[in-house]
């Protein structure tokens, strides 16, 4: 065995060396390397979740557009100020928060706050929730008046509740955000004591307090109809895909070839059996059949790498098959049949490692053509909805309004995403073809 | 005569497809989880309508008898009611039939019209310019995504400079008058049919001319060129013809790709075609225009592969005529 | 004048390892009528010759010297158009290496013997397929097996019909490249006659190259010995074959078995044909010549005559050599 391994050992030295020189091959490693080191390291490559969402306004374009278009050049961030402690204990002064905003103004806020009433002898207190601008214009947001005790109550403030229009006097149409925020500079969040509440001895606790302010740029990429961010999906994308490619290639290519390797060899009914049905479903149209499966099995992620897999394999059946074929008529098969090696020996010592080189390029190659599918699946709607893959950003590009938006940079990321993983892939195929199949070799 | 026997072969073939298809439509559509009537049934009717319509579609009765009524319904053309509309799914279906074949026709003739002329064309000039065009192109075909090119196109051409419809066969409402109304559907093609061949084109052009190439290669053109025949001659009569079996074959056997990619561009386009139509009543659980709708693609596609063994037998003789040499 | 003259013909190759000289200044003769036999072993660059006069070169060989004159004009430098519609099958034609491959399988064999004479003259297509089925009958094919296709024919029948193809136009001059290396041998003395009975009815020049002496001996008048991109030695059959004086023809003469000979070792030349990309200093054989001395490995030996009647050799040891002497058994 040792002569073998030294044997192995120099075809993989030799085949690096040949790998190295060839600048596509090397480019498609690179970039695959990339690709897997973004997938392994996504969670440090973001700060979010590709299930957070409201990270921002919906459709928000990326954070650097600001330096770069000038439509976008005061366009807001995301303000989120949240202070829970310490805890407001509301008496006879108000209490009040500086914010600092510096954009144009938002489309939307909310603000939510906690807040519960310590009143021992029922008198009536009341306080107000307000916003003062840089100007000096007040607008009160929320007011309640209390005479007893009550619970921690959650007050929630949005400025597309129709109650908020009302009490600012707006009509449905109008958007307070844009109203109140109107101009930089620092504002103040108020809670503001009603008259005669210091005489009392209720006491108001605020605690909890977030105003949230979704910004129309976010993130590297923005983010999609729910305020996900973009980039984040992005990232976690190449999880799935690089997940999906290797599954289907693998698989195709363990069961492909021993499936080749035994009918090629073996021939006689298994082979006819096989090949015909093989033919047979090569004749079918792949994406209806994956759709009505996807939609019949479930629409798990794992579903769809089986499935993807199940059609695979034909393919590279079909050229183990016919490589098989003509191996067998070669005399080392005819020495080692004489010398009484069974047929399990001989399709797995002396075809197999034969057929090797040309399956592996063909498993490179068929990669990209297993992500290209999963990603047609779930941009058809047909994929796992919990999973944030590339294809389903596309569908929910589609189907949320990137268009109306004109939102390209929702469009064109994950579509070159895409593109390069599968370029990458098809670089590597292709050379590897080159050194093992000098057939295929490119012309002059 | 050789000839006959090769058809009569892949007629039974085709046949055999064929019935594994029906097979398999019946089988799958009653796998899935869940009360078996809903394939056939709408699930909507109250139980007592439904206990009614089970023994009309014949539900009651054992698995093997109904299969053999889907088996003759199925080459009836009898495809049952869709759950949607209520209408007859073989109604429907003729409905959208033409437009998909509009779609499909122009695309692919087109593709591979200009693909394969493309790649003719390089092939007689080994420049570098149009090597790495025709190998870029044939890359691009095989790596982007060809729905979302589709998508960037609909973006630049319906709504950033919007000079194209973004959906539909036809406007609505349709313009007055023959020459409008055709201009009309030529309008709403422009942009599927297009799309396609921007995205396919590139594997024909550089499959056809590797071949092109590979038989240029051969020594009967060496001999062609030393008889003094013109260039043109050569690459046409000489190369072109003998490369033809192997491109006709693959024009076929890329006709199940094409229905996929036409399934993917009706949706995006909103084209009343059966490719929607599919997508639609999967996604809105109507079985019997699913069903219906995969029978007739599958059908089409069974179809186009005979006719390829057809035209493949005749233009390369050795099929038509048979080997064997007679001294 | 001579038919087809070449003088110093130069044909190389550019390779990814480097420029391989494959005809190196290589001139010889054809006269009308006169049939001329090019031998020498596998790359020693008959075949690029052969291809050069014909300017079916490949992408990266390229005539860099030289000139090939027929009727004392030169076609190397011919217009591509001219070249194509003067010289090509009508003045000279070519029976190529495999005639198996030199048919395109997809059409009828008499769509292919035709389709030269359509493009060359101005004959109607009923006249062209009748001087078809001429040709076929001429070498030996019922003339209406023209509608078959090659797949059809027998090795030996698609090298009869390749040979009808050549003779289409009526040429001057026919290259026959190896024209029977894939046949056996009765069917090779088959092609043999015909080829001879044609060149005699028509009056056809021939240049026929192979490796095979005895068919040289058997068709041709004048023989030119080539090695290493190079003729080394050059004369009629007669001479030559008779005297040979070149250690190389010695050496090939010597290793086909002689059937009225006596019973003699046959002998082999140790060592292999130069690699054409870094060739041997000073004469090309040197490294396998017994005769070798100082100025072999220095300088190349010129073509100079030896005996009267044009027989002429390149080598530097000719007044060494007396007849008789056994150069390869010493």
């Amino acid at each position: 065995m040792n002569k073998y391994q030294l044997r192995v050992e120099t075809g993989v030295m030799s085949f690096w060396k040949r790998y190295k020189g060839k600048p596509l091959g090397m480019i498609g490693l690179i970039i695959v390397i990339i690709y897997v080191f973004i997938a392994i390291f996504a969670p440090f490559l973001t700060p979010y979740s590709p299930k957070q969402i409201l990270l921002a306004d919906r459709i928000a374009a990326p954070l650097w557009f600001r330096y770069v278009i000038p439509k976008y050049n005061n366009a807001p961030q995301t303000v989120t100020i949240g202070f829970d402690s310490p805890l407001y204990e509301i008496k006879d002064m108000p209490v009040s928060h500086i914010i600092e905003y510096n954009y144009s103004a938002p489309k939307t806020f909310s603000l939510t706050f906690d807040c519960w009433v310590n009143a021992p002898f029922h008198s009536e207190a009341g306080f107000e929730c307000l916003i003062k601008t840089p100007e000096g214009r007040e607008y009160s947001l929320w007011g309640k008046s209390y005479s007893s005790d009550s619970d921690k109550q959650v007050v929630r403030i949005d400025s597309r509740d129709l109650g908020l229009k009302q009490r600012l006097g707006l009509t449905i149409f109008e958007d307070p955000a844009s109203k109140i925020f109107s101009s930089r500079g620092d504002y103040s969040l108020i809670f503001r004591p009603n008259p005669g509440f210091g005489d009392t001895s209720t006491r108001l606790y605020i605690s909890n307090v977030k105003l949230h302010i979704p910004g129309l740029v976010h993130g590297i990429l923005g983010t999609d109809h729910m305020g996900s961010d973009l980039w984040t999906q992005l990232v976690y994308g190449t999880r799935i895909s690089l997940v999906i490619g290797l599954s289907a290639a693998v698989i195709s290519v363990a069961v492909g070839t021993a499936i080749g390797i035994i009918c090629g060899y073996l021939g006689g009914v298994i082979d006819e059996f096989i090949m015909r049905a093989v033919d047979v479903f090569l004749a079918i149209p792949v994406l209806p059949i994956l759709i009505i499966l996807g939609a019949i099995l479930g629409k798990s992620i794992w579903n769809i790498v089986i499935l993807v897999s199940a059609f695979a394999w034909m393919n590279t059946a079909r050229l183990v098959r016919s490589q098989t074929l003509s191996l067998r008529e070669r005399i080392f098969i005819e020495a080692a049949k004489a010398s009484g090696g069974s047929d399990i020996y001989i399709m797995s010592t002396h075809i197999l490692p034969n057929v090797l080189p040309l399956v592996f390029a063909s498993m490179v190659l068929l990669i990209p053509t297993a992500i290209l599918t999963e990603a047609s699946l779930s941009f058809l709607g047909f994929g796992d909805p919990r999973v944030a893959t590339w294809g389903r950003m596309l569908h929910n590009a589609r189907g949320f309004g990137a268009f109306t938006t004109l939102a390209w940079w929702w469009l064109v990321p994950p579509g070159l995403a895409i593109t390069f993983l599968s370029l990458a892939f098809v670089f590597i195929g292709n050379t590897i073809n080159e050194i093992f199949n000098p057939k295929y070799r490119e012309r002059l | 005569m050789v000839y006959s026997r090769y058809l009569l072969k892949r007629l039974i073939y085709a046949l055999m497809v064929l019935f594994i298809i029906i097979t398999f439509n019946f089988i799958i559509f009653r796998l899935i989880p869940g009360d078996a009537t809903k394939m056939i049934i709408d699930p909507k009717f109250t139980s007592e309508a439904k206990a009614e319509l089970k023994r009309e579609f014949g539900l009651h009765e054992p698995t093997h008898v109904q299969y053999i009524k889907y088996v003759g319904n199925m080459i009836k053309f009898d495809l049952g009611i869709s759950f949607s509309t209520g209408r007859f799914v073989i109604n429907e279906l003729k409905e959208r039939l033409p437009n998909t074949m509009v779609l499909f026709l122009t695309s692919f003739v087109l593709t591979v019209v200009i693909g394969i002329s493309i790649g003719v064309y390089t092939a007689s000039k080994q420049g570098t310019f149009s090597d790495g065009f025709v190998t870029g192109a044939g890359l691009f075909t095989y790596a982007v995504p060809a729905f979302w090119i589709q998508l960037l196109l609909l973006m630049l051409f319906g709504y950033y400079i919007p000079i194209l419809p973004v959906h539909g066969t036809i406007s609505a409402p349709q313009p007055y008058g023959l020459f409008l109304q055709i201009l009309d559907r030529v309008h709403h093609l422009i942009l599927p049919a297009g799309s396609n061949v921007i995205v396919g084109f590139g594997s024909w052009a550089l499959y056809t001319r590797n071949t092109m190439l590979e038989a240029l290669d051969q020594d009967y053109i060496v001999t062609a060129k030393a008889k003094g025949l013109k260039e043109n001659i050569i690459l046409r009569h000489h190369a072109l013809r003998s490369v033809l079996p192997p491109i006709i074959t693959l024009v076929f056997g890329a006709l199940p790709g094409v229905v996929s990619g036409a399934v993917i561009t009706e949706t995006i386009f909103s084209w009343h075609g059966v490719g929607k139509y599919l997508t639609d009543a999967i996604m809105m659980q109507d079985y019997p225009a699913a069903q219906g709708a995969f029978y007739l693609i599958a059908l089409a596609v069974v179809v186009c592969n005979f006719a390829a063994d057809i035209i493949y037998g005749f233009v390369d003789p050795r099929i038509r005529i048979g080997e064997g040499g007679k001294e | 004048m001579a038919l087809l003259e070449v003088k110093d013909l130069k044909v190389y190759y550019k390779t990814l390892r480097g420029c391989v000289k494959a005809v190196d200044s290589v001139s010889l003769n054809i006269e009308k009528g006169r049939a001329l036999g090019i031998a020498g072993e596998s790359g020693c660059g008959k075949t690029s010759m052969a291809m050069a006069i014909l300017r079916l070169l490949p992408v990266n060989g390229k005539v860099y010297g030289g000139l090939v004159m027929l009727d004392g004009v030169d076609i190397l430098s011919m217009d591509d158009e001219e070249f194509r519609e003067s010289v090509r099958w009508k003045r000279i034609s070519m029976i190529s290496q495999g005639a198996m491959n030199a048919l395109n399988p997809v059409h009828t064999v008499g769509e292919q013997i035709i389709e030269a004479i359509l493009t060359h003259e101005d004959v109607t297509r009923s006249e062209a397929v009748r001087r078809g089925n001429d040709l076929l009958e001429m070498v030996g094919i019922h003339p209406g097996r023209s509608k078959d296709y090659p797949h059809e024919f027998s090795g030996g029948m698609k090298q009869r019909i390749v040979i009808a193809m050549a003779l289409s136009c009526n040429p001057d001059i026919v290259i026959a490249d190896e024209p029977t290396t894939a046949l056996d041998v009765m069917v090779q003395s088959q092609i043999l006659k015909a080829i001879g009975d044609l060149r005699n009815a028509l009056d056809l020049s021939l240049m026929l190259i192979t490796h095979d002496l005895s068919i040289i001996a058997q068709t041709c008048d004048d023989i030119a010995v080539m090695y290493g991109g190079k003729i080394i030695e050059y004369g009629s059959v007669v001479n030559v074959y008779g005297n040979p004086k070149h250690p190389y023809s010695i050496g090939l003469l010597k290793s086909f078995p002689n059937i009225k000979a006596e019973k003699a070792p046959i002998i082999s030349m140790p060592g292999s044909p130069p690699d054409l990309l870094s060739p041997p200093a000073g004469c090309k054989f040197h490294p396998r010549c017994p005769l070798a001395k100082g100025i072999c490995l220095e300088k190349e030996p010129e073509l100079a005559k030896v005996h009267p009647d044009n027989h002429r050799v390149a080598c530097h040891n000719t007044d060494m050599l007396k007849k008789g002497t056994d150069i390869w058994n010493q």
